[in-house]
């Protein structure tokens, strides 16, 4: 907890505590920057029947939290809203690119956002999203946050952006409809213009469908090479006809056998295999994506303050924990896994063998404004 | 009201007052919004998405890459307003003709309803009947295995004879309610068959209502979003999803701009040549649009 | 025969809102696989401040657009009535345009339009502390636009079907201009506003696509059922989709019996 003031001279202190008085600033303010935050926060963790009498004091107005599908725990924000008094409204979205044109085209009005990793680099030079004030969220510890995936939100030594989860990209198959079995993409797309054709489904998102479909040519994942990328359309194309659709949302489509193979997420492929075991999740032996989801908070953010107690209230370890357990997402919070139980920690889904992650790759910010990349998922989906 | 204001000028004013909120409305929401489209579309795509100004041809050299998703809307447009306009036909005869006046208003009420009702969870409702577990599973049960329907254009086509009948059906309706039924009995008294009575009476008295639901189907029909995106299952690809992609994900809006332009000038060119052709037919100046 | 095909067609029509409406009372968790009887989904929906609040939202657009279609479409068929020349070519003109344009058109047309306007005019505003943005509001403009022509079509058609003797008569009794059109044209008037108002009101408040461009932050109920039926549709987004079926059912019977009673008084 480097960034809290570790010590506050007596002058500062009372001078913050008349501005307190008068009203002048929020108590959590007071309490941040006078330390005593820390020393209640400290106190409140040791000390269990202290625990949730945060202060949440004076917040008003409604919280625009924009996220993805099954990604959020409804009792965990019904929680927030009955503690603080402040309502929170869900905007969900397919993918990131979605996201970032709703914000360009005007959508500003939203407090909190869920980003992925290779996006906020970009959202950062669009002025998109505030320099994060760690400050005002004590609940997040960085020294507990595993640090593979702490890169991407930090930019030039500045956070704008904190982890919420992580996970991989790879795909499901269902085991009781078919024998086989692949295990690389470029068996994914093998099968799916042979034996599965007209029951597979990929992704409706360019980086994870144009992604996998270059690691299976043997390319990076994050390739924005114009001949590369020829090759990929070329492929995508011939894949075309074979497909059942081109969607993110296949659980409806491999819950009623529709689709036997699908471009798959670690939320999904957890709640798929919890219903029906024969769901088989595999990521890609020659590659694939990793990715971690942030918070980040948006520039001119009209209830900012608000948005600053969710990120603290949603970052603590306990209610951390419930929403990792609702939505089957692996954390990067060491004091969460603790408090996990083996069924989701011993998960092979959610926590796969270390050695079929050193493959994979994270998104590269190039991916997200790359023109060639966007218009080759266009002419795909459009062909 | 100003005393010096002469009495011609004041009936003036009243309209002119009458018809400014409109006025301001076409202007502000229709005109300059289509102007800005059309200067968009000869603009270029800004780094990170969105517009930056400049002027090129190169969206509108760029429309064949989307030529798939014209290519299925010009041709799953008129072959939907087609068959919505047959299936329709019978049935707003059946109404207009073979029930009793009773009953008719409540059973053509029955037939429009479903158009006034979430069209989103009636295609979902469709998503679920021609999906693996509906529609092909029964199927299956008469021998006919592994049909798929879902996600293919026979899909979109059920999709816009059921989205759209409760719309067609109207129409065709008002106008066969004015046929004289005393015509069909002297059509048949002179000796006429009943094709050929339906062919030579029937028919031209109901084509300015067919002539009139069509133009709104198609109207729809060219624009839609949801009927391919749920039952097509992005496999099935119209200009309306071509669109949305264009603005809500890869951020091209110059393209997007150029496609919409290219969108209304045929929408506009056919319903001109639909309504001349429509007009020369019926001779006569009634098949408005609503 | 005919008899029987009729049959079929109101099968085929009701079949899949038969579906929503039966599955709206599933016990079990996905929207589309039976496991009992229960309104348990009904007390879900009712409580969940997500749907009821992309609800309000929907009926604050629906009834705003339909208020302020019904008064200025009303307005324009009135003004049509007494303009010839280019003036009536030209509004007739845009009515036109303006039902022909696709919505998809409108809305996305709207949404660069407002956005670049925007982009032009915060910056000088930023000194106020006001910024412009989209949402609620622009949902309300689009919806407007459109239905403004629908309703004059409406309207006017009842003007040109009514009797001018009924004015005629007014005028020689010496009533003012004012109270000829508050005590004669008004009423007579009336059931095709009241239907334009209908129309427009379940339009707006079945509208996904012009919303989905231009709603900004805002949810509205259509855009949060598409984006629940994205993510797999509990029997949640089913009850609240029966309660809003019914409601409609219920307004269109009555826009149906308001303009059919209108055509029986208007007549002669």
């Amino acid at each position: 907890m480097t960034k809290h003031p570790d010590h506050i001279s007596a002058e500062k202190f009372v001078e913050e505590l008349r501005r307190y008085q008068k009203g002048s600033v929020s108590r959590r303010h007071f309490l941040a920057v006078t330390g005593l935050g820390l020393a209640t926060a400290v106190l409140s963790s040791a000390v269990p029947g202290l625990r949730p009498r945060k202060a949440y004091a004076g917040l008003t107005g409604t919280l625009n939290v924009t996220t993805w599908p099954n990604y959020f725990s409804q009792e965990n924000y019904d929680n927030f809203t009955k503690r603080t008094g402040v309502p929170i409204n869900v905007n969900v979205f397919g993918s990131n690119e979605e996201m970032l044109a709703k914000l360009q085209a005007g959508s500003t009005g939203w407090d909190v956002l869920v980003p992925t990793n290779y996006t906020i680099s970009t959202y950062k030079k669009l002025d998109l999203i505030e320099p994060l004030d760690l400050k005002l969220f004590p609940s997040y510890d960085p020294s507990q946050q595993d640090p593979r995936f702490l890169g991407p939100g930090t930019i030039d030594g500045v956070v704008y952006a904190v982890p919420k989860d992580w996970g991989t990209t790879g795909f499901i198959v269902n085991t009781k409809s078919t024998k086989e079995n692949p295990v690389t993409w470029k068996d994914f797309f093998a099968a799916t213009q042979g034996p599965l054709s007209g029951k597979v489904t990929v992704h409706d998102y360019q980086l994870t469908t144009i992604g996998s479909a270059a690691v299976s040519l043997g390319y990076d994942f994050n390739t924005v090479d114009k001949a590369q990328l020829a090759e990929v359309e070329k492929l995508l194309i011939a894949t075309k006809p074979h497909l059942f659709g081109i969607t993110s949302d296949y659980q409806p489509a491999m819950r009623n056998g529709d689709a036997i193979m699908a471009m798959c997420w670690t939320n999904d492929a957890s709640q798929l295999n919890r219903d029906i075991p024969e769901m088989s999740y595999r990521l890609g032996k020659d590659g694939g994506e990793i990715w971690v989801d942030h918070y980040a908070v948006i520039k001119g953010a009209p209830n900012r303050d608000a948005a600053y107690a969710f990120l603290d209230y949603i970052l603590t370890p306990e209610i951390n924990a419930k929403e990792i357990e609702s939505h089957g997402t692996p954390s990067t919070d060491a004091r969460v896994i603790k408090l996990l139980p083996d069924s989701i920690t011993k998960n092979p889904i959610l926590y796969p063998a270390q050695e079929s992650l050193s493959k994979l790759e994270f998104g590269a910010a190039e991916t997200l404004t790359n023109p060639d990349r966007a218009e080759l998922m266009a002419r795909f989906k459009s062909a | 009201m100003n005393a010096s204001m002469t009495e011609t000028q004041r009936p003036k004013l009243v309209t002119a007052l009458l018809l400014l909120p409109a006025g301001l409305f076409f202007v502000f929401l229709l005109l300059v919004p289509l102007v800005v489209v059309l200067v968009f579309s000869f603009g270029e795509r800004a780094p990170a998405g969105g517009y930056l100004p400049a002027f090129t041809l190169q969206n509108y050299m760029d429309l064949p890459a989307r030529g798939k998703a014209f290519f299925n809307t010009l041709t799953l447009a008129p072959l939907g307003t087609l068959l919505t306009a047959l299936f329709a036909f019978p049935m707003a005869y059946f109404l207009a003709v073979k029930t009793s006046p009773r009953w008719r208003v409540a059973l053509l009420i029955l037939v429009m309803a479903p158009f006034w009702t979430s069209q989103l969870l009636r295609y979902y409702s469709w998503m679920i009947i021609l999906g693996n577990k509906g529609l092909p599973s029964l199927l299956a049960l008469v021998g006919l295995t592994d049909v798929r329907i879902i996600n293919t254009p026979v899909a979109v086509l059920i999709g816009a004879v059921y989205g759209y009948l409760p719309l067609m059906v109207p129409p065709i309706y008002v106008s066969l309610e004015k046929l004289d039924k005393r015509l069909l009995e002297a059509s048949a008294d002179l000796g006429a068959t009943p094709a050929r009575t339906f062919l030579q009476v029937t028919l031209p008295l109901a084509l300015p209502g067919v002539a009139t639901g069509s133009m709104l189907v198609f109207i729809l029909l060219m624009g839609d979003y949801i009927l391919p995106q749920f039952l097509g299952g992005g496999k099935v690809f119209f200009i309306g999803n071509a669109l949305v992609d264009l603005f809500l994900q890869s951020r091209n809006w110059p393209f997007g701009a150029a496609v919409s332009v290219a969108l209304v000038i045929i929408m506009f060119v056919t319903i001109y040549f639909y309504m001349r052709f429509v007009l020369s037919k019926t001779d006569t100046r009634r098949a408005a649009l609503v | 025969m005919l008899r029987a095909y009729a049959i079929c067609v109101y099968i085929f029509l009701y079949l899949p809102i038969t579906l929503i409406v039966f599955f709206s009372f599933n016990a079990g968790k996905y929207a589309m696989s039976w496991e009992g009887f229960s309104i348990y989904w009904y007390g879900k929906a009712f409580s969940n401040p997500l749907i009821m609040g992309a609800l309000r939202t929907s009926v604050i657009i629906a009834l705003s657009t339909a208020i302020l279609s019904a008064i200025i479409g009303t307005l324009t068929a009135l003004g049509l009535e007494r303009t010839r020349g280019w003036l009536r070519i030209t509004f007739d003109a845009l009515i036109y345009i303006a039902i022909m344009v696709p919505g998809i058109v409108i809305g996305i047309s709207t949404l660069i339009a407002f956005v670049s306007f925007f982009d032009l005019i915060n910056p000088s505003l930023a000194g106020l502390g006001i910024k412009l943005q989209m949402g609620t509001w622009a949902v309300i403009a689009a919806h407007v636009l459109f239905n403004i022509a629908v309703v004059a079509l409406l309207v006017r058609a009842r003007l040109q079907g009514m009797d001018r003797s009924l004015v005629d008569a007014s005028e020689d009794l010496y009533a003012t201009p004012m109270g000829t059109f508050r005590q004669v044209v008004l009423p007579l008037l009336a059931p095709s506003i009241l239907a334009g108002f209908l129309l427009a009101f379940t339009f707006s408040f079945e509208d996904f696509i012009i919303a989905y461009f231009v709603s900004g932050p805002d949810t509205t109920l259509p855009i949060y059922i598409f984006s629940s039926i994205r993510r797999g549709v509990t029997p949640e987004i089913n009850a609240v989709g029966s309660v809003v079926l019914l409601t409609s059912f219920v307004l269109l019977i009555v826009a149906q019996a308001v303009l059919r009673r209108g055509e029986k008084t208007a007549s002669p």
